[in-house]
């Protein structure tokens, strides 16, 4: 009894014995939660501490981020994880958060690869595609490319209306399951999960196009290594509609995909937090581990890391892209195509 | 060797449990969410130490009800019918022999069925659009809503309740926050570990701490009569067959398995015999039921590892804790993954055999765990519903919602709510309504009543519900 007593009371009490505390805004078992999981691991050999992992779920992985704003980033041995639906959450939905506030340790630049079914042209037939929080980026590109340029946003949104039908509340099991039986035409995937769904031939499926990865010297999106080339979406937009995409939904489509896919997954701690360097140089440690760097591949594919400070320029250069225009037509489309409830946030705009 | 230590872990943990009266399954692996971070490296670590734990569990769980008059667990309640009698006559051991052999052979037998041919029925989710899961979702409501619950009302206002508590949170399809009141906390839904923990373990802790420990009689002539106990089962193996076939088919319809699957077991043993007397000892009335629950528990996880509808209450938190651990039943994928399949079954079949063995030798000492006060119990079942509930965000909130949980459990059981209807129902909330949702976005009202599994769900739904009005009003069609 007293032994049982004792566990209850560590297990309340492990974060504040810890060395280092990894907040995480999910549950045990998600996406990023594992990818926390994989980096914690490998990350306090470098460090030569210990790095407890503490969950913050809370709907749309927003609880845990802004506890960390409002709370726990003032502990100097608190790290952030977030990911790119944070990202898109900065933008369109009320949070505290802000990463001006915040010092990178690290980020991975990932893509996400949008699939049809194989030998399907989608021109001309409705794309039923199974949508959810985090693929309103997907949704702009699949309305882009099958109605090309057009002048305005309800001008999209009649076009998207007619050409696509978008479902709320799909997960990812679903997602597939519904592919398979043809109640959804499109696939979305990250790309280690494109490749474990996708590829075998009963699945049908065949890359229709993927973002691209973010490139920090000419702040554009580069060729993605794990593909081959042509697959891009300007490169498929191009193809399909003879110019390069333009107007006010492309303008939209790149700010979220910059938030969601420049900051997929993302180390922080507060500015000025006095173990940031050291912190920085476990992580420039551990990802040259040949251990740490096979787990990482299998779980997200074979992407750089921005280390250090080139990730607050990063950021501090994808938040000069927010202007007023492209913001609110992202939050109209939220709204209007996804029907999801979000806000305008003038103060995000950098004058 | 990890996987060895892990279902042995199970195992030991599973057949302590058992024991331990009022405890069972459900509460007995709350407090794997508490051990949750040792089975993230390796999720089917896990996997294997939950199935072991609920192979030994559906064994060693007979014992409380047969020594001492008191459930060990809910599933064993029909046990008590003529095992109590049999260990007050003197014969206990004989008593524990059959419920072990019973329970050995159908666990097995029964496990070996379900888990053996799940590759196969993971064909049927392909036969399976978003219509017909919706359909399947109401339909599984209806059982477990109306199939046991003699009073509709209760009924309808147990599934309405675990409906509302499965719909506090976000909207899935929009995204907006409802039934918040205004609590941040609840932005994300109320988590499953205070929902089981109030509905079914504060309700048993409550009356364990009411209810009177009977201390068990001395088995005496353990072996000779363990060895009379098996060839009972071996003489009267239709007996014992039929409890399983029962606790089997009860185990696949949601919410049904457990207690029922043991009474309509022992009732149907009871109606196959009208000429022998029931009640006092009669060695196949403990046949016919014993088995019943430990076929029950392999069958139930057919529909939750299949659709992610959870065939009994125990499952419901195996499905919460594989989801932490990035293994979310009822998707093919799982189902083609040979590890998992190896893992469930390898954990079931061998813990169950390992349990029987281990049963054998130390029934005698084990049961000595009746001896200790309620109170203890109590105490120690408290510490693990706190400590799991605390896993989620680790705050005082953590708390609050599992005393209102409590409360509202207490409650339930007072005014005979149907637990398992309102657990249930909270599970499959949100997917019921995101699969209805879907349903209307991707198909007209014509379109999905012209999809004939849809359509024949559908149907077995209202004929439930319209079966359990015409008997709670005595109404007679004919």
């Amino acid at each position: 009894m007293k032994k049982i007593l004792i566990a209850f009371l560590l297990s309340l009490n492990l974060p504040a014995l810890a060395e280092f505390r990894m907040i995480v805004p999910q549950a045990a078992g998600n996406g990023t939660a594992v990818w926390a999981d994989i980096i914690a691991r490998h990350l306090e050999k470098q460090l030569g501490e210990k790095i407890v992992i503490q969950h913050i779920p809370g709907a749309k992985d927003i609880s845990g981020f802004n506890e960390f704003h409002n709370k726990l980033r003032f502990d100097e041995k608190t790290i952030m994880v977030s990911h790119g639906g944070n990202g898109i959450g900065y933008l369109v939905d009320r949070v505290d958060y802000d990463y001006k506030h915040y010092d990178s340790i690290g980020m991975m630049n990932l893509n996400i690869v949008v699939g049809k079914k194989k030998g399907a042209e989608m021109q001309g037939q409705k794309a039923r595609i199974a949508g959810s929080s985090g693929q309103e980026t997907d949704g702009m590109a699949i309305a882009l490319l099958l109605c090309g340029n057009l002048p305005t946003m309800q001008t999209y949104l009649d076009c998207w209306n007619q050409n696509a039908i978008w479902v709320n509340g799909v997960k990812g099991s679903e997602r597939r399951l519904g592919f398979m039986r043809g109640e959804f035409n499109v696939a979305r995937e990250s790309v280690v999960a494109w490749f474990k769904h996708y590829t075998s031939p009963e699945s049908n499926a065949e890359i229709w196009f993927h973002h691209g990865v973010y490139d920090l010297n000419t702040r554009r999106q580069n060729e993605d290594p794990n593909f081959p080339r042509g697959y891009r979406f300007e490169t498929q937009f191009k193809n399909v509609h003879g110019v390069d995409p333009k107007g006010p939904l492309y303008d939209a489509y790149t700010l979220s995909r910059n938030f969601r896919d420049v900051l997929q997954k993302a180390l922080w701690v507060n500015k000025g937090n006095p173990n940031t360097e050291r912190l920085r140089a476990a992580l420039t440690k551990m990802i040259t581990d040949p251990e740490a760097a096979a787990a990482l591949e299998k779980d997200t594919g074979k992407y750089e890391w921005i280390i250090g400070d080139a990730g607050n320029q990063v950021v501090d250069r994808i938040r000069r892209n927010i202007t007023e225009q492209k913001l609110k037509d992202m939050v109209w489309w939220h709204e209007n195509a996804y029907k999801f409830p979000s806000v305008y946030k003038p103060e995000l705009i950098i004058k | 060797m990890e996987y060895i230590i892990w279902l042995m872990l199970g195992t030991v943990y599973g057949t302590i449990v058992g024991v331990i009266p009022v405890a069972g399954a459900t509460i007995g692996l709350l407090a794997v969410f508490g051990m949750i971070d040792s089975f993230l490296g390796n999720p089917y670590l896990g996997v294997v130490f939950m199935t072991a734990f609920l192979g030994a569990v559906s064994s060693s769980d007979s014992f409380t009800s047969i020594l001492t008059g008191i459930p060990g667990s809910g599933s064993t309640a029909a046990s008590i019918i003529d095992g109590y009698p049999m260990a007050r006559n003197g014969q206990g051991a004989r008593a524990v022999g059959i419920a072990l052999m019973d329970s050995t052979v159908n666990g097995l037998f029964w496990g070996l069925l379900a888990f053996g041919l799940m590759p196969f029925y993971s064909k049927l989710i392909l036969f399976f659009g978003i219509p017909e899961f919706a359909a399947l979702m109401l339909l599984s409501l209806a059982c477990v809503g109306f199939i046991t619950v003699k009073n509709p009302m209760l009924s309808i206002a147990s599934v309405a309740l675990g409906l509302f508590l499965g719909m506090i949170g976000q909207d899935p399809g929009t995204g907006a926050y409802r039934f918040t009141f205004g609590w941040d906390y609840l932005a994300a839904g109320i988590q499953i570990v205070p929902i089981i923990a109030g509905l079914f373990a504060v309700p048993e802790i409550i009356d364990c701490l009411r209810g009177k420990m009977k201390k068990p009689p001395p088995m005496v002539d353990y072996w000779s009569q363990l060895k009379q106990g098996f060839s009972d089962c071996w003489q009267h193996r239709r007996d014992m067959m039929r409890g399983g076939v029962i606790g089997f088919f009860t185990g696949i319809l949601p919410g049904i398995g457990g207690s029922a699957g043991d009474m309509m077991a022992y009732g149907a043993t009871v109606a196959k015999h009208p000429k022998e007397q029931f009640g006092n000892g009669n060695v196949k009335g403990l046949i016919g039921c014993e088995g019943a629950n430990n076929a029950q528990k392999p069958a139930s996880l057919i529909p939750t590892i299949l659709f992610g509808i959870p065939g009994a209450p125990f499952a419901a938190i195996m499905m919460a804790v594989c989801i932490m651990l990035g293994l979310e039943l009822g998707t093919p994928s799982l189902l083609e993954d040979q590890k998992f399949m190896w893992a469930i079954a390898g954990g079931f079949l061998i813990s169950t055999v390992i349990s029987f063995i281990i049963c054998i030798f130390i029934a005698r000492w084990i049961v000595k765990i009746l001896e200790i006060p309620t109170w203890i119990y109590a105490a120690v079942i408290s510490t693990v519903v706190v400590w799991s509930s605390f896993q989620y965000s680790g705050t005082i909130n953590d708390l609050y919602i599992l005393v209102v949980c409590g409360i509202i459990g207490f409650f339930a059981k007072q005014i005979g709510l149907s637990r398992p209807a309102i657990l249930l129902a909270y599970v499959v909330a949100e997917k019921f309504e995101n699969y209805t949702q879907q349903s209307f976005t991707l198909y007209t009202w014509s379109e999905i009543l012209s999809r004939p599994l849809t359509l024949a769900l559908l149907i077995v739904s209202i004929l439930i519900v319209i079966n359990s009005v015409r008997k709670f009003n005595g109404i007679n069609f004919n």
